[in-house]
């Protein structure tokens, strides 16, 4: 049996070894849907975080007690309620936020992020190592959802974080990056910078 | 008349239109991980339609009997309990979530064994893509998005019937049959291209893939001309007759 | 013994505990939260309420005193052919009890979603004061100018009547002037004002 990474190396591995988005390719979907701009991305990614810390505590909390063949369906379950709280308190004390960004805080469930992190690292091993693990993996997930959510509202709009960066007289917005087909096009082309950079380390 | 009206444009929004991987991002994980052949893709395509309708099926019949406010089932059962108006105020949609997710699961592992039972044939060419589908988040969305138009809904004529709700998961699933199917041929293609290293594999999908939302966008804008131009054919009919 | 420890709920036990546990959770947040969420839905509403039935000069002297509208919320049922079709108006009073206008919420089908937006109404619902959108999905750059205050101040003062959309430039009274490039959108806006008020003027006067 190999031996279990520390806490201190499940938290640095998850911010850019790791990162969810650009290495494992995971729970892309409100990496593309909700990076329109900086706001919504940044509060989806704390959303994240909270579902994902409180689930991986939990887990790892009631780790000894796991049936193997009925694991999923614990896993499932915890992270289905933290998600339905995590969306009744934005309803409740970010309403207009909660309404921009809509079914996708549902849709946490079933980002493979978190049940993957679940299985890996909570069901394995003890408190401590699993929050670390939830916060570097968050971190990193914070991080790849910011570099695509500046590219797309600083070429966009023209703005950040909803302050305006590029004079309005001599920027054209280019309407397509906050369209989906932006989406598409701001993370194929980071990943491949990231691929190159990555490559050329080596 | 104006119901069929209503069924097409659901149904051409959520084939075309708002295409659930093109548009609303759902579904992306099997857009990308299972493209990489045509035959593949449709296999994947056909089981993701299939499933999506029955949670369709199941959630508008769990929201519409259970779970919104003051729903038949539950408050015919709360009656036995508390006095009947506060029975009838019952509000269950704080569960919604977590039922959706578990009527998902469970049905696909009741499909997965009916098809393997029943028709072993379909069950070679799509069956072992159907447990991939439970973390697919275009049938949660599905169910969320029929949800939202069964819930808090202002006027009572707009709330959605078992006919919309099928429409738009049925159609849902075949634009993502068709989205899934149009990446994997153009990617059977790039397989012999000469595409720079670093772009290779995902990102170049990545970056396919919006290129084809670009074509999609040129969609928008057809629901509101076939709206036009079906009411007026139902008018004219409705003159004659 | 052997099988009540194969039965299936006893393998579950602890799945059953947890939900039990979660249950009660969600129940606590519900009773806490479910108060404020629906007073946001209703709040959103309603803090438009001014802004649509006032003038600007009023709206300066309403936020000088620190004062609030009364505002009454009535669901409207109106028959259009054979079927029932219903708004939620809102009716803005004075301190006094005299009513000072309403605002009406509607929504259609726009160029690429639904539109959903409120628009508000002198006391007589022969002028329309100002409109609000909601809700819309048009084409960032053209279509979804319709929520710039340029072209929305076109409405202030038009009369109840149906509105047109005129692509170069409106000069007559009940004329709105299209969005380049957005006309469809333009044109969707104004339809769902004219379908409202046509079901909604004879209602709101008698009453």
């Amino acid at each position: 049996m190999t031996t279990q990474p520390t806490a201190q190396e499940r938290f640095l591995q998850g911010i850019i070894p790791e990162n969810p988005v650009y290495r494992q390719l995971l729970g892309l979907c409100p990496v593309l849907a909700v990076t329109n701009n900086m706001k919504a991305a940044m509060t989806m990614a704390g959303a994240v975080l909270f579902v994902l810390l409180c689930a991986n505590v939990l887990v790892s909390l009631i780790r000894g007690l796991l049936k193997p063949h009925l694991r999923i369906v614990v896993f499932t379950l915890v992270i289905a309620t933290f998600v339905t709280i995590v969306d009744k308190f934005l309803a409740a004390y970010m309403y207009n936020m909660s309404k921009a960004l809509g079914p996708y805080i549902p849709l946490i469930i079933v980002n493979c992020i978190i049940i993957s992190r679940c299985e890996i690292c909570a069901s394995k091993q003890n408190v401590f190592v699993a929050a670390a693990d939830a916060i570097g993996i968050s971190i990193g997930y914070a991080i790849s959802l910011a570099s695509i959510a500046t590219v797309r509202e600083i070429l966009g709009t023209g703005m950040f974080f909803g302050f305006r960066v590029l004079p309005a007289s001599v920027w054209q917005d280019w309407v397509i990056m906050v369209l989906p087909p932006g989406a598409f096009l701001t993370f194929g082309l980071l990943l491949g910078a990231t691929n190159w950079f990555s490559a050329k380390k080596k | 008349m104006n119901y069929i009206i209503d069924i097409v444009l659901i149904a051409v929004s959520a084939a075309l239109i708002n295409n659930f991987v093109l548009y609303y991002f759902v579904g992306i994980c099997p857009f990308i991980g299972v493209s990489r052949k045509v035959d593949m893709a449709i296999g994947m395509g056909f089981a993701v339609t299939f499933v999506i309708t029955i949670a369709a099926f199941l959630s508008w019949a769990i929201t519409t009997f259970v779970l919104m406010p003051g729903a038949p089932l539950s408050s015919f059962i709360a009656s036995f309990f508390v006095s009947k108006e506060m029975a009838s105020q019952i509000d269950l949609t704080i569960l919604s979530y977590i039922v959706y997710i578990f009527a998902i699961a469970s049905s696909v592992q009741f499909v997965e064994m009916y098809v393997r039972k029943f028709f072993p044939d379909l069950y070679k060419s799509f069956g072992v893509f159907l447990p991939l589908i439970t973390t697919n988040c275009a049938i949660l969305f599905a169910c969320l998005t029929i949800m939202s138009h069964i819930v808090g809904v202002d006027n009572p004529e707009d709330v959605w019937d078992l006919g919309r709700a099928l429409s738009l998961a049925f159609f849902g699933g075949i634009g993502f049959t068709i989205a899934i199917t149009i990446m994997a041929g153009i990617r059977e293609e790039l397989d012999t291209c000469d595409i720079p290293k670093s772009l290779q594999g995902v990102a170049i999908t990545l970056i396919v893939a919006g290129i084809m939302a670009m074509g999609f966008m040129g969609f928008t804008g057809v629901d509101s001309g076939l709206k036009k131009a079906l009411t007026k054919s139902s008018i004219v009919e409705q003159n004659k007759g | 013994m052997k099988k009540i420890k194969d039965f299936y709920l006893v393998q579950a036990w602890l799945i059953l505990i947890v939900a039990i546990f979660f249950g009660a959770a969600l129940a606590s947040i519900q009773i806490v939260l479910g108060q404020k969420i629906e007073q946001n839905k209703v709040n959103e509403i309603k803090q438009r309420v001014p802004e649509l039935v006032l003038s600007t000069t009023e709206l300066e002297k309403l936020n000088a005193q620190g004062a609030s509208l009364d505002v009454e919320f009535t669901t409207i049922t109106v028959k259009k052919n054979n079927k029932a079709k219903s708004y939620n108006t809102y009716k803005a009073k004075n301190a006094d009890g005299s009513t000072i206008g309403y605002v009406v919420k509607a929504g259609g089908q726009g160029y690429a979603d639904k539109i959903e937006l409120l628009f508000g109404l002198d006391k007589n619902a022969e002028k329309i004061n100002a409109i609000y959108i909601l809700d819309q999905k048009e084409t960032p750059g053209l279509g979804n100018k319709i929520v710039t205050d340029k072209w929305q101040n076109q409405f202030k003062n038009k009369p109840t009547e149906a509105l047109e959309v005129v692509k170069t430039g409106a000069k007559n009274t009940n004329e709105i002037d299209a969005i380049t490039g957005a006309t469809i959108s333009s044109r969707s806006v104004c339809n769902i004002i004219n379908s409202a008020i046509k079901d909604l003027k004879e209602p709101l006067k008698n009453r």
